[in-house]
């Protein structure tokens, strides 16, 4: 049982990671379909940087850097020239991928991709709290990047809810005419959301390379992004219940890879679509009353 | 002791047109201005340039013993002027407390939720807002709403709020509960810019009245010193004159027939067009017109209400079913409705009937007899552009005009609205939309002309009715009508 | 009526350069620039990895056109982006943004390989036709699906076709673990389809018929969209909403009819992969086509018929990417590199006012 929820957790993370970062795209009024892309960025750049420095924290930098630069790419693409959220997303998903692969191979010299082979990061046990019977190994005893998903989540529902700053963001994806109309530049903020979303995609790419396995391949983040997007929709957009749904589509899929085990006959297809389905279940069932941003994808109409 | 608020010489042009020609404006503390005026009179700019949303040509502002220049709406904000918009500025998912830390410093960098939600009970109290500062915006009606961008305006210690078109959406009640509020505020020393067309809501609340016409200041007076036949007179200009044109009398039969015709915004209504009769509507806009022009054009359903064509029911008809039926519909909203800036003349000729020969034989179109036709339209209304293949965002805006006149009427309609028809247009494409919507009348159809212009309409129909507050405020036959009364029926309840 | 001066539209490029004034104001100039500037970009990238970009590109040209085999293995290569993007172009030049290709792709070949893998062998000779026709058909289903669930449920579009793309592709594998798999096999994988239901293949350059096909259905469109009163309908939607209400045209009509084209069109398209090129269906053997397409069809929503070079541009590129590598040593990835770049400056350069 405590393996299976340690599985759960484990393969929520990088989901949980990329979809805060998709909330705080989202709610500032910017479809994120870009995650996929600036996860993979994140985990390429992590392990790069982690074997070139020869340290784990300049991998996390340089995958916070990694993220933020395909948020870049999509906030000036989408934001200032007013292109398609979701095509622009799409591409950005497409160059990512060239990029990553193609410096992989360019830093062996070209021809085959640079062999980097690290430790995954182990855990860290917060002494005395992880003696805790049952919960204890559970939660106290994570590595670093599961820690950093965790605080963020909590950090994030402040954030939007206690802040200035998170109020501004929230009410330029609702109304951004109004925020223009109490003196801030929805612009400005919009491109700041989109560039922070890549950085902490870029992190969950990391938990996927740099903690968890220890090497890059391509595409490895394959399809993550895309689930992380249908998570927050089921999360219908706010951090605590992204996290929750992260879990709960990490638990389905760590209980049907058991029950494979066991020889019952659970499509893991299936399972594996039910985030989608319910995604879209969500967005069709909420219909009028409907939490998505007002104002998403809809670009600004002024400077 | 210096003024609280001097405009003076203001001037603004935009292209050719002159909103504001050397406008003068004064406003003192504790004081209730009314600023009236028909559509196109300047007051809007007016208070732009105060605001800080535009900057004047000519002139000079002093609010507070301090100039006023080269500001921008939070410079305004800055220094004590709150304006309070016809469309309201509100984050719908938010609540009340929330839309007002928006953008405000003082709420703090972490919100300081409950000091601001007690500053908004506190100030809703002092003023008789009754808000509560966690309901939803979404939650609250029209009237509450507006009442959430004047909490704002006190909160920020707004001196001078300017208000523009207030009661433009309200229930009468409401209208009510916010002359109240408002004497609350002059109670406190605010000064209040009260921007309105409308009479009786002047005559209730406001100290003093500017009256604006045709870009300057055509009138002013302490309240209990003007009537209101006076301030109509000023706003509607006292030189008009009903021009005395020969034509034949009307003779035919209904042909149009409005009854109880309701919907959002508009109705209950009831009226008749005959044919050969044209049916002016004048009036402010925002009254109704859209509502009423779209709901006969087919654009929007009705919520109850019949409207009959020749004997035959079209209320629930389809555009494509009223347009067969002889239904023809001139737009106001010329670059995104009545044309496709980026198709072509001879494209934007067939936008209503593509489907049907001359435009299209079976499954194609016949290119050849589109061009044709195209040409000969060019020809017949004078449409000026290069060759029928010519995209419609390269002509003026008259020869646009002219391609949805052209369109329209070369179908030789049962009925035409025409809604805004010569609006931005030069005297020679006015003239040109005239003398082709008089010539429709000869033919027989029943036209029912929508105007903001007085003079417009008073030039081109047979019988006048005035549009206000969602309805007929009265009818009138041209000959021998009394602009006063008009000037009245437009500018609110009668009498 | 508002009293305020119309906002004026500035374009950055010719802010820029000034002189350029008159080709930045031109879509097929923006796109040119759009074009060059992204070449440029990717020399930068090869010589910054320490090669030449001249003799990079030139093993890359050589790669796709060196010989008809070549030239060949290029059309095929075009064909799928040619097929989706133009449905998905003409779904744009309507206003419709559909992003589902991925999945309507997949589960064409799914259509594909069911029919002629079940097809009653008396009437093989029609074998090929049925198969591509099942393709479409479960294409055009699939659009439909999420077509009624943006219309009845009033979601947006672009959230129904993307999330259901995901659906699809693991619907796929679903059916290939069952019904049309082939036990024993290593990895997921139906069993070879019948020989009669294979496209023919023009014998000098490997070419399959697939290409013919998808210049038919992109001229086809294009003939529709600039010589029927339906394409007619589908251009002013795609201008104005408004405009298409005043002009009677119905929105609902319009948008079931791009979408079922489009869903066909890609259908066949992943028809077309599985009974040209693989001759069976493979896991995966879509991924990329439907996401690329989307991107492709942006120039197509200007002119159906540019989705043409277009697609040919792309399908050349990736023909000559492993020639590329083996004889230069740059990676092949580098030209996903060049389709993105190009992609983000098309999509910046070709943005339209409502």
């Amino acid at each position: 049982m405590i393996d299976f929820l340690a599985a759960a957790i484990r393969i929520a993370t990088p989901l949980l990671l990329a979809a805060l970062g998709g909330i705080l795209s989202e709610r500032a009024g910017v479809f994120a379909v870009g995650l996929e892309g600036m996860m993979l960025m994140g985990a390429f750049a992590s392990i790069v940087g982690a074997w070139a420095a020869h340290s784990a924290l300049a991998g996390v930098l340089l995958a916070l850097v990694g993220g933020a630069t395909i948020g870049v790419v999509v906030a000036i693409v989408t934001v200032r020239f007013r292109a398609d959220n979701m095509v622009t997303g799409l591409t950005a998903n497409i160059l990512a991928a060239g990029l990553t692969s193609y410096l992989l191979r360019a830093l062996a010299g070209g021809g085959r991709p640079l062999a980097i082979h690290l430790t995954p990061l182990p855990p860290w046990p917060i002494p005395k709290l992880d003696q805790i019977p049952v919960v204890g190994p559970l939660l106290f005893s994570l590595p670093p990047l599961t820690y950093l998903a965790i605080v963020g989540c909590v950090g994030l529902e402040a954030f939007l809810l206690r802040t200035r700053a998170g109020l501004t963001l929230r009410a330029t994806g609702e109304n951004p005419e109004a925020v223009f109309a109490s003196g801030a530049e929805p612009m400005r903020v919009r491109v700041l959301a989109v560039v922070a979303c890549g950085a902490v995609a870029g992190l969950g790419g990391a938990v996927l390379s740099l903690q968890q396995v220890g090497t890059f391949t391509d595409g490895m983040t394959g399809g993550r992004g895309y689930l992380a997007l249908a998570s927050l929709i089921v999360a219908r957009w706010n951090p605590i219940g992204a996290a929750l749904a992260c879990l709960a589509f990490g638990a389905a899929e760590a209980f049907e890879l058991r029950l494979q085990g066991f020889g019952v006959p659970v499509s893991s297809y299936i399972v594996q679509m039910a985030p989608y389905v319910v995604a879209l279940a969500v967005l069709a069932g909420l219909g009028r009353s409907s939490r998505m941003p007002a104002s998403i994808g809809q670009p600004l109409q002024w400077d | 002791m210096p003024a609280f608020l001097e405009m003076r010489g203001i001037v603004r042009r935009f292209g050719g047109v002159t909103a504001n020609d050397g406008v003068d404006l004064d406003l003192n503390e504790g004081e209730i201005l009314g600023l009236l005026g028909e559509n196109g009179s300047g007051k809007s700019t007016l208070m732009k340039v105060l605001f800080g949303m535009i900057a004047p040509d000519a002139g000079r502002i002093v609010f507070r013993g301090r100039p006023l220049s080269g500001h921008r709406p939070s410079d305004a904000m800055a220094a004590g002027i709150a304006m309070i918009h016809q469309h309201f500025m509100l984050i719908e998912a938010m609540s009340v407390v929330e839309n007002v830390m928006l953008g405000w410093p003082a709420a703090g960098r972490i919100l300081k939720r409950a000091e601001m939600a007690q500053r908004v009970r506190e100030a809703s109290h002092r003023f008789g807002l009754d808000l509560d500062p966690d309901a939803m915006v979404a939650d609250l009606p029209l009237g509450r709403r507006q009442r959430v961008e004047i909490l704002k305006a006190v909160l920020r210690e707004a001196h001078l709020l300017i208000l523009d078109e207030p009661t433009s959406n309200l229930a009468p009640s409401e209208v009510a509960d916010l002359l109240t509020i408002l004497r609350r505020l002059r109670s406190e020393g605010k000064g209040i810019v009260f921007i309105t067309h409308k009479l009786p809501e002047v005559l209730e609340v406001c100290d003093r009245v500017v009256v604006l016409r045709a870009a300057r200041v055509s009138g002013g007076a302490p309240i209990g010193e003007v009537t209101k036949a006076q301030l109509a007179e000023m706003m509607v200009g006292r030189d008009v004159t009903v021009p005395h044109a020969e034509r034949s009398p009307t003779k035919g039969l209904v042909r149009l027939r409005v009854d109880r015709l309701e919907g959002p915004g508009l109705g209950p209504l009831s009226f008749e067009v005959r044919g050969g009769e044209i049916l002016g509507v004048a009036g402010v806009d925002g009254n109704g017109q859209i509502e009423l022009a779209e709901t006969l054009a087919g654009l929007r359903r009705p919520r109850a209400g019949a409207v009959t064509l020749d004997g035959h029911d079209i209320t629930h008809a389809a555009v494509g079913a009223r347009t067969k039926a002889g239904v023809a519909y001139m737009p106001a909203d010329r670059s995104s409705t009545a044309l496709v800036r980026s198709l072509s003349i001879a494209e934007n000729l067939m936008l209503r009937d593509s489907h049907e020969p001359p435009c299209a034989q079976g499954m194609f179109l016949s290119v050849g007899e589109l061009q044709d036709k195209a040409r000969r339209l060019m020809k017949e209304y004078d449409i000026r552009g290069q060759g029928p293949k010519t995209p419609a965002a390269r002509l003026s805006g008259g020869n646009q005009q002219k391609i949805v006149v052209a369109r329209e009427l070369d179908r030789r309609p049962a009925v035409l609205i025409a809604h805004q028809a010569a609006w931005g247009l030069d005297p020679g494409a006015t003239r040109f939309v005239l003398e082709r919507v008089l010539a429709l009348r000869e033919d027989g159809a029943a036209i029912l002309y929508f105007s903001s212009e007085l003079e417009e309409v008073l030039e081109v129909a047979d019988r006048v009715a005035v549009m206000a507050n969602r309805g007929f405020a009265g009818v009138t036959m041209r000959e021998g009508a009394d602009i006063g009364q008009i000037g009245l029926w437009m500018s609110g309840r009668a009498g | 009526m508002t009293d305020s001066a119309p906002r004026a539209q500035s374009s950055r490029l010719a802010y820029v350069w000034p002189l350029r004034l008159r080709l930045a104001d031109s879509m097929a100039g923006r796109v040119a620039a759009a074009a060059a500037l992204s070449v440029v970009a990717s020399a930068l990238l090869v010589a910054l990895s320490g090669h030449n970009p001249f003799a990079a590109f030139a093993a890359m040209l050589k790669g796709a056109l060196g010989s008809p085999h070549q030239v060949g293995f290029a059309l095929n290569r075009a064909t799928p982006y040619l097929l989706a993007g133009s449905g998905v172009a003409l779904c744009f030049r309507a206003g419709v943004i559909n992003i589902g290709a991925e999945g309507q792709i997949a589960l064409g070949g799914v259509g594909a390989a069911a029919l002629a893998l079940h097809f009653p062998a008396s009437l093989s000779v029609l074998a090929a036709v049925a198969a591509l026709a099942g393709g479409a058909l479960f294409g055009a289903l699939w659009a439909a699906l999420a077509t009624a669930i943006h219309l009845g449920r009033r979601v947006h579009e672009v959230l129904t076709t993307l999330l259901l793309n995901f659906v699809a592709l693991l619907l796929v594998q679903q059916t290939l673990a069952g019904p049309l798999g082939q036990f024993g096999a290593g990895f997921l994988q139906s069993p070879e389809l019948p020989r009669a239901a294979w496209l023919w293949k023009v014998p000098e350059f490997g070419a399959h018929a697939g290409f013919p096909i998808a210049l038919v259905a992109a001229a086809t469109l294009s003939l529709t969209v600039w010589r029927t009163p339906f394409g007619f309908s589908l251009r002013v939607a795609g201008s104005s909403r408004r405009a298409a209400a005043y002009a009677g045209f119905s929105a609902p009509a319009i948008t079931w009819s791009v979408m079922l084209i489009a869903g066909a069109l890609a259908g066949l398209a992943g028809a077309v992969e599985v009974l040209g090129v693989q001759h069976r269906l493979i896991e995966g053997f879509s991924l990329g086509f439907g996401f690329k397409a989307v991107t492709v069809a942006l120039l197509g929503a200007l002119e159906p018929l540019a989705v043409v070079p277009a697609a040919l541009f792309v399908g050349m590129l990736e023909a000559g990417a492993q020639s590329m590598q083996r004889q230069i040593g740059v990676p092949s990835a580098l030209v996903i590199v060049i389709e993105g770049i190009t992609m983000l400056f098309v999509l910046a350069a070709t943005v339209r006012r409502a």
